[in-house]
């Protein structure tokens, strides 16, 4: 049989089919010889995981818009499908054209989250690539990653070649056009690296070297070579109103975990919770005008023919004209049936009376997320919730006929004490509470109060970088206190084993050395960590004494001030300086105040124009649009791809 | 009125189930532009049916969906319109205009014809060298797959044609919602004739290639055109 035999024999067996046959609407990919340079885009999960992460669509759009690129998409195969490849020597293929990995001048990963990285793994050796960059030859692709966890890229720098720090959108096509200048000049694989490493943005891993003290922290690490900076500098998108946006992507035919187009309003967000690494690593905020996301939504709209469309961002509540966005939308996509899924934490009293207008809200659950449950600890992580706001918040959805009310908070967060659990059922208790002073006759029926708790990871470039997560046995305690306290009628209570926790834990904040726990993991069969059904912890465990490194060093551990991070050579925007400040508030459970009332100095006013806030010029909010909204005509719609022609 | 259109479900997309392909078909029309009717009530939705659905795995080149549509088309505006919107695993080919009091497809719908396409030409051989025998029985023994349950049932009434060339099956079959002669049935069936062992893996392509309906006279013809 050859190989497109033993695919189509492979997919009349597995599960799903569908997850590697690709062929969806708009994604139409070039020929092979149509572009020189060839790209795969790797996501290291489920074909429904990736295929509902907007970071994908836009770098799989922008590669492919370009004449001199494609790009096709790969995804981890789930376990039936991988044990049918290995039994028939099957490689890991792309799903458009069905070539092996291997046979791309790049591979990318995106790195959303450090439980995926055994997956990182299995890929590249499924794929036919050398698993550890120093084994790669001359002909190997160029395997290279990007996201959030490349903040911190150590954990993971013995399997990739370049990291893309800060906004793919900028730096990515800077990257591929380093490599394909190598394959059109002949460079050698090294010197298309130090190449890469004087891109702004661009981190290449085998140009550095690591020096450790004797009780196992940093003691430096440097360039090996002139090409490389001492510092990496994250990329930033110069103006977020207008960078690339596809207008024509993807539409799966199976269910995937976010089936409708994603609109992105804004990106970062001014309120410095302390524990939040996506709040410190994508700041400033910056908004999206409106005129520019009517216009990509119709777009969207048109091209994909979903029927829903969701606004996406850390804060939406916070977008400065978020009721006359939705409005507009409504207004535009009533008879297209097109419905508006909204953040649910502004549910004021305007937009209460254009809903009930339309009917277009569907009333499934409201989710807040107070984090903490006393005042004291929400000062901590300095989460600009009080207790009146929440209860207020969920009077107002009672009365408005919602039934079900979602809260979300962390266990084992710093200080955190009894008094703090406690406070956590207290808060369930008077939200359960509110419920019952709206009169049963206009109150909807089937109270639900659904009480989550996920474990606290601390996270580099955060004020919390410094900090000990707890260790297992206390988790294990404080939720067991938590089942107790949460014993209230109408409430459950969700709670995840801490165990996902702690790894993630350890490879947040790790550094190279942990590269080897994780090959060894991989070679012990850790794969789909994130899916619970397929998590080996112990195997984890053993891995970690397997390479002779202790966990908690990484996970259980408080650091000195002093301490030299694995990521501090990159210049993530936030200063170091300025996150030790906050750690030292925090200790005083002393609240820093928004952004938007003023610039706290955390180190992006050190680029001028890049933060609306912290221009004393301009003391006021980066005013998105001038209102009533009434273009002349349709907007011109090939704007968006002919940006790159 | 109600536009009737006959569309290809490719090799590529065989393994997308009958809702999903659904789903396509409603984003599709949405994508269109079309002026399709919605059905009224909380989430309103396209009212398109289909004829018959079509088994996972299995690929179809003539397919129906028939749409309603809230103002009067033209079949080269449906056409135009749809594959401009559609992915090229499901393109359409014909499309007809009806009045909103054409029966609806499922009623009419009669048989099927298929194609069993054989990986295997040995295998495929000893299958195709089985029909004469099978269709000289009084009854072929099968078990359908119903809403109450599994059911023995005779297929031998519901093969209409049935031969062989190459490597390929061509079947004739009952498609009703009560009498159905499905592939697997008919596979089952010639696989016993033939004598290849359970165990043995017969590797296939399900081609569904047109859909019947039977005119005044009693002859099959294809239901778009009934
Ligand atoms: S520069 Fe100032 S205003 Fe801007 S994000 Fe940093 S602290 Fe906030």
């Amino acid at each position: 049989m050859n190989m497109n035999d033993r695919i189509e024999s492979l997919l009349e067996k597995v599960q799903k089919a569908p997850r590697y046959t690709g062929g969806e609407m708009n994604t139409q990919v070039k020929g092979w010889d149509e572009a020189p340079l060839h790209f795969v885009f790797c996501f290291p999960d489920t074909y429904e995981v990736g295929m509902s992460h907007l970071g994908m669509k836009i770098l799989t759009g922008l590669i492919n818009d370009q004449s001199w690129s494609l790009c096709e998409r790969c995804f981890m195969p789930w376990v039936d499908m991988m044990e049918g490849m290995k039994a028939q020597q099957v490689p890991l293929f792309s799903l458009e054209s069905r070539r092996p990995l291997k046979e791309f001048d790049v591979i990318g990963f995106t790195l959303m989250y450090e439980m995926s990285y055994s997956n990182v793994l299995a890929m590249l050796e499924m794929g036919g690539v050398p698993l550890e960059r120093r084994d790669r030859g001359e002909s190997d692709p160029i395997v290279v990653a990007g996201g959030g966890c490349a903040s911190n890229p150590e954990p993971i720098s013995d399997f990739i070649d370049a990291f893309m720090i800060g906004a793919g959108e900028e730096v990515m096509l800077e990257l591929n056009r380093v490599i394909l200048d190598r394959k059109e000049q002949g460079w050698t694989r090294e010197e298309c690296l130090k190449r890469l490493a004087q891109v702004e943005g661009v981190y290449v891993p085998s140009l550095y070297d690591a020096e450790y003290n004797e009780d196992g922290t940093l003691k430096s690490f440097r360039p090996n070579c002139p090409e490389a900076p001492a510092r990496v500098m994250k990329r930033y998108v110069d103006n977020f109103d207008q960078a690339y946006f596809p207008t024509r992507t993807a539409v799966p035919y199976t269910e995937v975990v976010f089936d409708r187009i994603t609109l992105e309003i804004m990106r970062g967000c001014t309120r410095g919770c302390r524990f939040c690494q996506a709040g410190m690593l994508y700041r400033p905020v910056r908004e999206r005008s409106l005129e520019t996301l009517v216009r990509q939504a119709e777009a969207l709209v048109e091209s994909t023919g979903y029927e829903e469309i969701s606004l996406s961002s850390l804060s939406s509540g916070d977008y400065s004209c978020l009721p006359e966005l939705i409005r507009e939308l409504m207004r535009r996509m009533k008879d297209k049936r097109v419905s508006i899924s909204l953040p649910s934490l502004r549910i004021d009293s305007v937009l209460k009376e254009s809903l009930e207008e339309t009917q277009q809200v569907k009333k499934s659950s409201l989710t807040f997320a107070p984090e903490a449950g006393t005042q004291r600890l929400r000062d901590v992580i300095n989460k600009g919730v009080t207790e009146e706001d929440l209860i207020e918040k969920a009077r107002d959805a009672f009365e408005g006929g919602w039934s079900s009310i979602k809260l979300y908070f962390m266990d084992g967060l710093p200080t955190e004490t009894t008094e703090d659990l406690d406070g956590i059922a207290d808060l369930a208790q008077k939200v359960v509470g509110e419920y019952f002073k709206v009169p049963k006759a206009t109150r909807a029926k089937g109270l639900r109060v659904t009480v989550s708790c996920s474990t606290f990871v601390p996270k580099p470039h955060t004020p919390f970088q410094w900090a000990a997560q707890d260790t297992i046995p206390v988790i294990n305690e404080k939720q067991e206190h938590l089942r107790e306290v949460l014993k209230i009628k109408g409430v459950n209570f969700n709670w995840h084993a801490p165990h996902l926790s702690y790894l993630e834990a350890c490879f947040s904040r790790g550094d190279r050395r942990i590269g080897r726990v994780l090959k060894r993991a991989y070679e012990r069969g850790c794969i789909l960590d994130g899916w619970s059904d397929q998590f080996k912890f112990d195997e984890w465990m053993a891995a970690f004494a397997d390479c002779g490194l202790d966990p908690a060093f990484y996970a259980n551990r408080v650091r000195a001030k002093d301490e030299l991070f694995p990521w501090d050579f990159l210049d993530c925007g936030v200063t170091k300086a300025y996150l030790w400040r906050e750690k030292e508030k925090s200790d005083r459970a002393e609240i820093t105040r928004d952004c938007r009332q003023g610039c706290n100095g955390c180190g992006i006013q050190r680029f001028p124009g890049l933060c609306a806030y912290a221009d004393p010029k301009r003391n006021q909010a980066p005013s998105p649009s001038l209102l009533p909204y009434e273009p002349a005509e349709k907007p011109e719609e090939d704007q968006a791809e002919g940006r790159n022609a | 009125m109600r536009m009737l259109g006959v569309f290809e479900k490719g090799e590529r997309i065989r393994h997308i189930g009958h809702l999903d392909i659904q789903r396509a078909v409603q984003r599709g029309l949405r994508r269109s532009g079309l002026p399709v009717a919605y059905s009224n009530g909380f989430n309103p939705h396209i009212l398109v049916a289909f004829a018959s659905a079509l088994s996972t795995g299995a690929c179809g080149l003539r397919e129906i969906m028939d749409v309603t549509m809230a103002r009067e088309v033209t079949e080269t505006e449906f056409l135009t319109c749809m594959n401009r919107a559609m992915p090229p695993e499901l393109r359409l080919q014909e499309a007809r205009r009806v009045e909103d009091r054409h029966p609806a497809l499922t009623a009419s719908l009669k048989a099927a014809m298929y194609e069993l396409r054989f990986r295997d030409a040995e295998q495929a051989e000893k299958l195709i060298a089985a029909i004469p025998v099978l269709m000289k029985r009084e009854t072929v023994p099968a078990v359908r797959k119903t809403k109450s349950g599994l059911k023995e049932c005779d297929i031998k009434p519901w093969i209409y044609a049935l031969r062989g060339e190459g490597s390929v099956v061509y079947a004739t079959m009952a498609l009703t919602e009560r009498e159905a002669c499905k592939p697997p049935m008919l596979l089952e069936a010639l696989r016993r004739e033939a004598g290849i062992p359970e165990e043995e893996e017969v590797r296939l392509l399900v081609v569904r290639t047109s859909l019947l309906g039977e005119n005044d006279a009693g002859v099959f013809i294809p239901l778009e055109k009934l």
